[in-house]
């Protein structure tokens, strides 16, 4: 039996873009909750952030590469549909990137400036990519009612990221700024709620073919288990959201994992609806795919570094596990 | 189409350049870095920490902004040039591929413990993580100029049911101009370092005359980009000869050398008018080209002519060589009379400091130059004799592709202006910063 190379890269494609969400979107979170903390909580926040973010964004350059690479007829429909949007993501992302280097260089009303761009590039990335969803999971369909859904998704991504954010604060942080952050993973999660509970009955009307594979009993009945799970997962955030609230005793990374959980469930939901297709009814991941030779190779590459990246990642999360500080040297 | 071309060209050709300049200067200053580090972790010596640190935050903030545009790059690959991963995908593709996974995550993440982990981690475990960094910088120019070498002088690969895929990858890899343009590079971002360490480290002795630091830096710029200059010599002869082996037409270009001919003088400057293709106001050395590329005086050497029309413009070729030359002439005199004039610890006249001070960015200049050179230079080819630049344009429509370069252009002039402000605050106030 031969390998799928089309199927194993469209799996690493989803664990990258998965990895991606979940760790760029904790320190995009962070960026767009910059406004609603003080100038001491701010430099805090940059902190918790400050060794991870860098590598966290190479998830993406690594997820839209395989799509390039192992699916390159897909690759240029995407992205050139999305030209506009990802510009945008784009230049999101650079005033963010700088202006974390800058904000820390920069004294009075220059350092007010930066993050005052630290906070509109997170927000513009985060908005940027929500919309990119909403065109891709619709189809890229134009008119009015499908632009409009697109916005929604963009507006539910911010909240989503914003409920990571809040939960890796909670985890990083402690005391008043603690405090505070639980107060914003409360408000991230209804808006989280919201948005999921708007984007699961908009879907199925967007796009024929994900109405198709939802109620398609007695699968249908197997698929309520993602939403069961979800709801299990966001009420867990509540519940050791409260209780860090009241002061009682609870794991601080507990609300972190769940919100991590949401993602994945629905981002399994996400994958199941749209596979196996890469282009929505129109291209599947075998009609897509790159030439075995370059699958090949690329394999050997994956599978040589990956258990490497694995662990210097690891380490590099074990090296600033606890609670974050200021100062560069520290 | 000519305006989607014209545009695409405009943006990836911004993009590019501005993403050349950060790499350019962290590829080696990442080895200098570990250097600071290791006499650091030797002498502990507090002034070598100082020292070290100072140029972390430099290199931290140039590493960050050669990040956010390197992304930008990454998708104007696709966005810009569709017809180029449907026609080499299956080349380029598993080489920028192999470049995210071998190096990007590596620098990335041990950047962090480089930067944040000084107190969390031993010393030892410190140095190896600027030792990543340093490997992870350099093992980043090696995937990139592979492959912008293939494009050069395209090997290994075989046409299988219309489809162009890799037969045997070692020769993608080292295809016959790599060696040459790797090395080039590297020496290139050895100099630009060099300069931009001497070159602040003077702007700061000129306003603190006895900062010891500085001293040491400016020495230690100074004596590292005199030993490479005449290095960047010899391999930049070296790859001329191979270009004129294998790009021929790109020879032809930077020379101006309109007509195939036996004896062909020596062009040294003109105004090359590609309309009349002939050169106007020529100071030439009769047969000097012939003697430099072929080492015969009456040799016969292929013009313009015997590759119409797929030649590249000659003007901007021409002139970006010219002043490449230059610029790399003058930096070998400034760092060999720097080398001299801080023998035995002494410290230049305040003039001198100002040459320093003066020369800091020449690096990039000339850099910049020898890519307008190469890139311009194998037009109309993007991929030389498998691919024409024109035929991979498409995509996005001349309207996207003009609101995004507006953004681009004030995205990276105010960042590029930021970098600046910060680049001279940091040097003036030295490792007090």
């Amino acid at each position: 039996m031969s390998l799928d190379l089309p199927l194993v890269f469209a799996a690493l494609m989803g664990l990258a873009m998965l990895l991606y969400v979940v760790l760029d979107g904790y320190d995009l979170g962070v960026g767009m909750l910059m406004p609603a903390a003080d100038a001491r909580e701010q430099d805090l926040m940059v902190a918790s952030i400050g060794p991870f973010w860098d590598a966290n964004e190479t998830w993406l350059v690594l997820g839209v590469g395989i799509l390039l690479v192992a699916f390159p007829a897909a690759h240029g429909v995407v992205l050139g549909v999305l030209y506009l949007p990802v510009a945008w993501m784009l230049i999101g992302l650079m005033l963010r990137g700088v202006a974390f280097e800058f904000r820390m260089k920069a004294e009075g009303w220059h350092r007010e400036l930066w993050n005052w761009l630290f906070w509109f590039g997170s927000f513009l990335t985060s908005f940027a990519q929500g919309f990119m969803l909403g065109r891709y999971i619709t189809g890229f369909h134009p008119g009015f009612g499908y632009t409009l859904f697109a916005l929604l998704v963009g507006a539910s991504l911010c909240g989503g990221y914003v409920l990571l954010g809040a939960t890796w604060l909670i985890l990083k942080t402690q005391g008043v700024l603690q405090g505070k952050a639980l107060g914003w993973a409360r408000w991230g999660l209804a808006w989280v709620a919201l948005a999921i509970a708007l984007v699961s009955l908009a879907t199925p009307f967007a796009s024929q073919s994900v109405q198709l594979k939802w109620f398609d009993f007695p699968r249908t009945l197997a698929l309520l288990l993602l939403p069961l799970a979800t709801l299990a997962a966001g009420w867990l955030v509540w519940g050791a959201t409260g209780r860090l609230k009241r002061g009682e005793p609870a794991p601080d990374w507990v609300p972190f994992a769940a919100a991590v959980a949401i993602f994945t469930l629905a981002f399994a939901g996400l994958a199941y609806s749209l596979f196996p297709f890469v282009v929505i009814d129109r291209m599947t991941i075998w009609e897509a795919a790159a030439h075995p030779s370059a699958l090949k190779f690329m394999l050997v590459g994956v599978v040589i570094v990956l258990p490497f990246l694995i662990a210097y990642t690891a380490f590099a999360y074990r090296v600033f596990r606890g609670k974050a500080s200021t100062g560069l040297y520290e | 189409m000519d305006e989607v071309l014209l545009l695409s060209r405009a943006q990836f050709g911004l993009n590019i350049g501005f993403h050349i300049l950060f790499p350019t200067l962290t590829i080696a200053l990442a080895w200098i870095l570990l250097y600071f580090r290791i006499r650091y972790a030797q002498s502990g010596d507090p002034a070598w920490l100082a020292t070290y640190k100072l140029w972390t935050k430099v290199f931290a903030l140039t590493f960050a902004m050669g990040v956010v545009t390197g992304i930008t790059m990454s998708f104007q690959f696709g966005t810009n040039w569709p017809g180029f991963m449907l026609k080499v995908g299956n080349i380029a593709g598993p080489l920028l591929a192999y470049e995210v996974l071998t190096a990007f995550f590596l620098e990335a993440t041990f950047l962090g413990i480089m930067l944040f982990g000084m107190n969390r981690v031993p010393g030892w475990m410190h140095i190896f993580a600027s030792a990543m960094v340093a490997i992870g910088t350099s093992l980043s120019a090696f995937w990139i100029l592979a492959l912008n070498s293939w494009m050069q002088t395209p090997t290994g690969h075989v046409v299988q049911a219309g489809q162009i895929i890799a037969g045997d990858w070692w020769q993608v890899l080292f295809n016959p101009s790599f060696p040459y343009r790797f090395t080039h590079m590297l020496i290139a971002s050895g100099l630009t370092a060099a300069f931009v360490v001497a070159g602040l480290s003077a702007w700061r002795l000129l306003r603190a005359q006895d900062d010891k630091s500085a001293r040491a830096t400016l020495r230690t710029g100074l004596v590292l980009a005199a030993v490479l200059a005449p290095a960047q010599v010899i391999v930049g002869d070296q790859h001329g000869m191979n270009t004129l082996e294998h790009q021929p037409a790109k020879i032809a270009a930077i020379e101006a050398i309109w007509k195939t001919e036996k004896g062909v003088p020596l062009v040294l400057l003109a105004i090359p008018d590609d309309e009349k293709r002939r050169n106007d106001f020529a100071i030439e050395i009769p047969k000097g080209a012939s003697l430099l590329l072929k080492h015969d005086a009456d040799a016969e050497l292929k013009g313009l002519d015997a590759f119409a029309p797929d030649t590249a413009p000659v003007a901007p070729v021409f002139f970006a060589f010219r002043a490449m030359v230059g610029i790399g002439v003058l930096m070998f005199i400034v760092a060999w009379w720097g080398v001299w004039a801080t023998r035995r610890g002494m410290l230049p006249p305040r003039w001198m400091l100002w040459t320093f001070a003066g020369f800091t960015f020449s690096g990039w200049a000339a850099t910049e130059c020898g890519w307008i050179v190469t890139e311009i230079g194998r037009q109309p080819w993007l991929v030389t004799g498998i691919l024409r630049t024109a035929d991979a344009a498409g995509g996005a429509s001349g309207a996207q592709l003009g609101a995004s370069l507006t953004g681009y252009v004030i995205t990276y002039a105010g960042m590029f202006l930021a970098y600046m402000v910060v680049l001279t605050h940091l040097a003036g106030k030295g490792t007090q910063a």
